[in-house]
């Protein structure tokens, strides 16, 4: 079976989000899931009676029944909980939508995620992340592990470090026309990201993401449902999920250089990883992209990311494409995270890009690049499980 | 002996039992590793299974502790309740050429101040604190260790 049987099928029609500073959610997890899905449903003008399924990632409390039961909805047809913490199963859950729609099972599929402090600590991780012979060695966070991983292509790779700060400084300047934003009217510059502590070798301050509270819900419905609802529906071209086999679950054994990559290369067979295998079913490649939302965990991982996308040079080039005028909406080459993305707007666990990819496709972003038809999203790279989708406008199919 | 600072709890066998071999071998100063009785591919992390020939008689083999930096990576931010006070520390990815290149994680028990490179030879100290549950493996540069400023 193509993988292009999936192209076009379903669109994202209601987007919504909040987000709140860390441990100031007014509400929990559930009741901001319920509030965004209504927020969200009222955006694609549907009843939310009419939602059959849900899907979500990365851990969670309230599953489809638990939200569905509490709207009271007609009837439950698809409840999906897709594997993968750091964000790397983030575009896999709209995906996952889609495809629940695309063969049937399910009609209106809504995808969510919520984080609260109070409900589930950091991140929702009770204690440290990882087992004894990370912990042993002084390695507790994903920062570490992305840290040494960053190293090794700044270091080895030859990529340039000034890449990591024009994506910086880029999300930064993007949020100054984002007054939702938590990096709203406060703008960075070198000197100040240069200057700021140290985190995690290599990275400072500025390359970690924020965490936020909050929430976010995408609808997705048919592409005939989609035509109905709204002019300007968010198409699915393709989307696109895993890892080679290994990546980053041996003690950093990972295959030759997968280490330093994002983890959407090539298998171990040599056939096509995440990223071919989306630009083959999307019948498009990155020169066709116009605007990206890439998952910043961490500067470097984000970097990694769009190199094992093709969508910046490996290397020393790196540097020379990595600019922030080549980062900044509305006339760079590749405008990146126009909201402000995970360092500079909010941390949704990355599912608020996948919102601010759907207002490219709208043209309704704080930072709009002109007439984008095409939107991508890449989910949680160096996780274990990564994935990304590519939006379209109707133009595209 | 003194720790190498930080040490961080919890370490030791990971509760599937997998490891205890590489455990037991850092009592008595030996990096052990596992490896395929089968068709003698190293492994690790531990696992139940060789990932190259799918057997599931695994042994484990004592790896001379030394070989070069693969990465590194030097922590300033107190992630865990142990660290607060022991920052900075540098922690190193080793690979050992002598076992097809698998890498170790470790910390790097000498100067944190220099930044180590990739490619830089380090050897391997076990280290026995007092009162400590189990030993750890720690990695020095290789020109340290033989007594030259490295």
């Amino acid at each position: 079976m193509s993988a292009n049987i999936m192209r076009g099928a379903a669109a994202v029609v209601g987007v919504a989000e909040q987000h709140y500073k860390r441990g100031e959610a007014p509400h929990s997890e559930k009741r901001m899931t319920l509030e965004v899905i209504l927020q969200a449903c009222a955006d694609a003008g549907i009843s939310p009676r009419e939602i059959d399924g849900f899907v979500s990632y990365a851990g969670g409390a309230n599953d489809g029944a638990i939200v569905g039961g509490a709207l009271l909805i007609d009837e439950l047809r698809w409840s999906n909980m897709m594997w993968g913490g750091g964000g790397g199963s983030v575009a896999a859950a709209i995906t996952n939508a889609a495809t629940a729609i695309a063969t049937g099972q399910a009609d209106c599929v809504v995808v969510y995620r919520a984080m609260s402090q109070a409900d589930t600590g950091r991140l929702g991780y009770a204690k440290y992340h990882y087992g004894s012979h990370f912990l042993a060695h002084g390695i507790g966070s994903p920062a570490q592990i992305c840290a040494m991983r960053t190293q090794r292509m700044l270091e080895h790779g030859g990529v340039p470090r000034t890449a990591m700060r024009s994506l910086v400084l880029a999300s930064y300047q993007h949020a100054q026309s984002n007054p939702t934003a938590q990096g709203y009217g406060r703008p960075l510059d070198e000197e100040a990201y240069e200057n700021s502590r140290l985190i995690a070798e290599p990275f400072h301050l500025f390359d970690c993401s924020r965490e936020s509270d909050g929430a976010v819900a995408l609808v997705l419905v048919s592409a005939e449902r989609a035509k109905t609802l709204r002019s300007d529906p968010a198409y699915l071209l393709a989307g696109a999920q895993g890892a080679p086999g290994g990546y980053s679950e041996l003690i950093d054994n990972d295959l030759g250089e997968q280490y330093m990559s994002a983890g959407f290369g090539p298998a171990n067979n040599g056939k096509p990883g995440v990223a071919e295998r989306l630009w083959s079913a999307a019948g498009l490649g990155p020169d066709d992209v116009d605007v990206v939302q890439v998952y910043e965990n961490f500067s470097g991982p984000a970097v990694a990311a769009l190199i094992d996308h093709g969508l910046c040079p490996p290397g020393e080039a790196a540097g020379t494409f990595m600019t922030v005028e080549n980062l900044t909406a509305p006339n760079g080459k590749l405008p990146l995270n126009t909201s402000g993305g995970n360092l500079a707007d909010s941390f949704i666990n990355g599912l608020n890009l996948a919102v601010e990819a759907v207002r490219q496709i709208r043209g309704t972003s704080t930072n709009p690049v002109d007439g984008a038809k095409t939107s991508l999203f890449i989910g949680g790279p160096m996780a274990p499980l990564v994935s990304s989708v590519l939006f379209g406008h109707e133009e595209t199919l | 002996m003194t720790a190498t600072e930080p040490v961080v709890e919890p370490w030791g066998p990971t509760p599937d039992g997998l490891d205890g071999p590489y455990w037991d071998g850092l009592r008595v100063d030996e990096l052990r590793l596992q490896r395929c009785n089968e068709c003698s591919t190293w492994i690790w992390g531990p696992q139940a299974i060789c990932g190259h020939c799918h057997s599931f008689d695994l042994g484990w083999e004592t790896v001379e502790p030394s070989g070069t930096v693969y990465s590194w990576n030097r922590s300033w931010y107190p992630y865990m309740d142990e660290y607060a006070d022991r920052l900075p520390y540098v922690t190193v990815l080793v690979e050992l050429p002598q076992a097809d290149g698998r890498r170790v994680l470790g910390i790097l028990a000498d100067d944190v101040e220099t930044n180590p490179e990739i490619g830089d030879r380090v050897v391997g100290v076990f280290e026995h604190s007092e009162g400590a549950p189990w030993p750890l493996l720690r990695w020095r540069r290789a020109a340290t260790a033989e007594g030259e400023k490295g």
